[in-house]
């Protein structure tokens, strides 16, 4: 599904985000990338969405080296994923149910296709309540959860979350989590980029962490860092 | 590509339009004005064109024949003429005795001066009047016709004619150089007014691109609200200068001076067609080439 082969991604001004990084994430897996502010988390998460190119080795993704992908082809490879940010990024002027619309109207869906799948996956986060809501209406666990709707409605094979939760209380970011988690067990990919060491302990998923853009633990069920 | 996303793309543009109400209003003001300059040449230019034309129809070449040509003769020299091909426009002959009248007319209550002219006396030449399809090719038609037999004397109004080609293409080059900086100011206005409205949007850009919108799909809105200011300020610009160009040829059409002269001016809806169709094309094209300028920045995520 996803698939690192000793990539490097070296900046243009001199520093070296990742480093010689190697690992595979299978379908259906759910992997955690976890490590400090700036150790390469974010540039891994770029390089498999081709907003960042590799400097050195090779990114497969669904069977696809995605290295020399000519960059007509990117939109394409980016709706085989749906992206989660920190911060949302919810169109203020639009209601929940445009928000969601908006991506399928990108990917050029039909109307009733639209007027079918936007509900269902409104009602797969818990909101189908709040359609006709803004933004600026919710809480930030509900806005997230329509980005995660937003990210959902095209059927992607992965979801790709850069801290999903970061902007949210406990509480709320465990909601996040049970969705992931009940999304992921439907058999869909996630990779959720992130430092919240209570989630990762108690989630008991695959950890792979990162230091200063090197690959120091890879665990098949781990915790936060190798001593926990 | 499909109809809905089409219907889509044309209705995020206009929304575009609106959300950017200031900036749309300030480049449809400024695409107007530019416009209406070129407009106003281009009106006078197609003016001066009817004018020349009007006036090479009433400006012919007068032939004077010899006096002992015979009937046959005169005949010839007539299919010669009119042998020159295309360029001639009418030949009318001018007998002996119409020259005469003439010029009795314009001698007015002294014409009986002339009375003993009359008949075999008569010294005034037979002519033809030649007129043209082109006043340019006056000096090259004249030069064919000196070679001809029994022509005697040719008269043109040479430097009428050629003041008046030189002003039609002096307006010409006008109308060219204004055409060309219309198209690089409303190039630059329209760029800047998407650039604007794609800055507004940024956000929902970098949204799109996540999502896997392609270019393409992208662009469209502001290249269609590029269309839509190049459009509406078309024919806005249109219906301005329709109405104020009537208004003045009312005025000065009918003047004495003009009339006197027998020159015609053109009604706008004659040139209605030429205007609409260059206006449009130019606000579609703009629209276009404008806001693809301003959107190549903001595609590279």
């Amino acid at each position: 599904m996803i698939e690192f082969k000793n990539v490097s991604k070296i900046y243009v001004t001199g520093t070296e985000a990742v480093h010689n990084a190697t690992f595979t994430i299978e379908k259906g897996e759910f992997a955690f990338l976890v490590g400090p502010s700036g150790s390469g988390k974010s540039t891994i998460i770029k390089l498999i969405l081709k907003e960042e190119e590799a400097s050195r080795g090779n990114i497969i993704i669904n069977g696809k080296d995605i290295t020399y992908l000519r960059q007509k082809r990117v939109p394409y490879l980016r709706r085989s994923m749906g992206v989660v940010f920190q911060d949302f990024r919810l169109l203020p002027d639009r209601t929940v149910y445009d928000n969601v619309a908006f991506a399928m109207h990108i990917v050029r869906a039909t109307p009733k296709h639209i007027r079918r799948q936007v509900p269902m996956v409104l009602s797969l986060v818990g909101l189908s309540n709040k359609a006709k809501m803004y933004p600026n209406e919710l809480s930030g666990g509900e806005q997230q959860r329509v980005a995660l709707a937003r990210a959902l409605v095209n059927n992607p094979s992965m979801i790709i979350a850069d801290e999903p939760t970061g902007n949210l209380d406990p509480e709320t970011a465990w909601d996040i989590m049970n969705l992931l988690n009940e999304i992921n067990a439907r058999g869909t990919t996630v990779v959720m980029a992130t430092h919240a060491k209570d989630i990762v302990n108690k989630m008991k998923k695959r950890v792979i962490q990162i230091e200063k853009g090197v690959i120091v633990r890879d665990d098949k069920r781990g915790g936060y860092s190798s001593e926990v | 590509m499909k109809f809905n996303s089409f219907t889509y793309l044309v209705s995020e543009g206009f929304k575009n339009v609106f959300k950017n109400k200031k900036a749309s209003m300030a480049s449809l003001v400024t695409m107007i004005c530019a416009m209406i300059m070129f407009g106003i040449f281009f009106v006078l230019g197609e003016n001066a064109n009817y004018v020349v034309e009007q006036v090479s129809s009433t400006q012919g070449i007068e032939v004077f024949i010899v006096n002992d040509a015979t009937d046959e003769q005169i005949s010839q020299l007539e299919s010669e003429i009119w042998a020159l091909g295309d360029k001639i426009a009418t030949v009318t002959f001018v007998s002996k005795q119409e020259a005469l009248e003439s010029m009795k007319e314009s001698l007015g209550s002294d014409s009986d001066l002339l009375d003993v002219y009359e008949g075999d006396n008569n010294i005034f030449p037979a002519s033809f009047v030649v007129t043209l399809s082109d006043l340019s090719y006056s000096s090259e038609v004249e030069q064919e016709i000196w070679q001809m037999d029994y022509v005697k004397n040719i008269q043109s109004s040479d430097q009428t004619i050629d003041t008046l080609i030189r002003i039609a293409n002096g307006v010409k080059i006008a109308i060219g150089v204004i055409f060309v900086f219309l198209i690089i100011i409303a190039i630059a206005i329209i760029s800047n007014t998407i650039k604007l409205s794609v800055h507004a949007r940024r956000k929902e850009i970098s949204i799109m691109k996540y999502v896997g919108a392609t270019n393409g799909f992208i662009r469209g809105p502001f290249i269609i609200e590029g269309i839509i200011i190049g459009v509406v300020s078309s024919v806005i610009t249109l219906l301005i200068l329709g109405t104020g160009y009537d208004l003045l040829i009312d005025k000065i059409g009918n003047s004495s001076v003009l009339q006197t002269m027998g020159i015609q001016l053109l009604q706008f809806s004659d040139m209605l067609q030429t205007i609409t169709i260059v206006f449009l094309a130019l606000g579609i094209g703009i629209g276009v080439i404008g806001s693809s300028i301003s959107m190549k920045k903001y595609l590279e995520v």
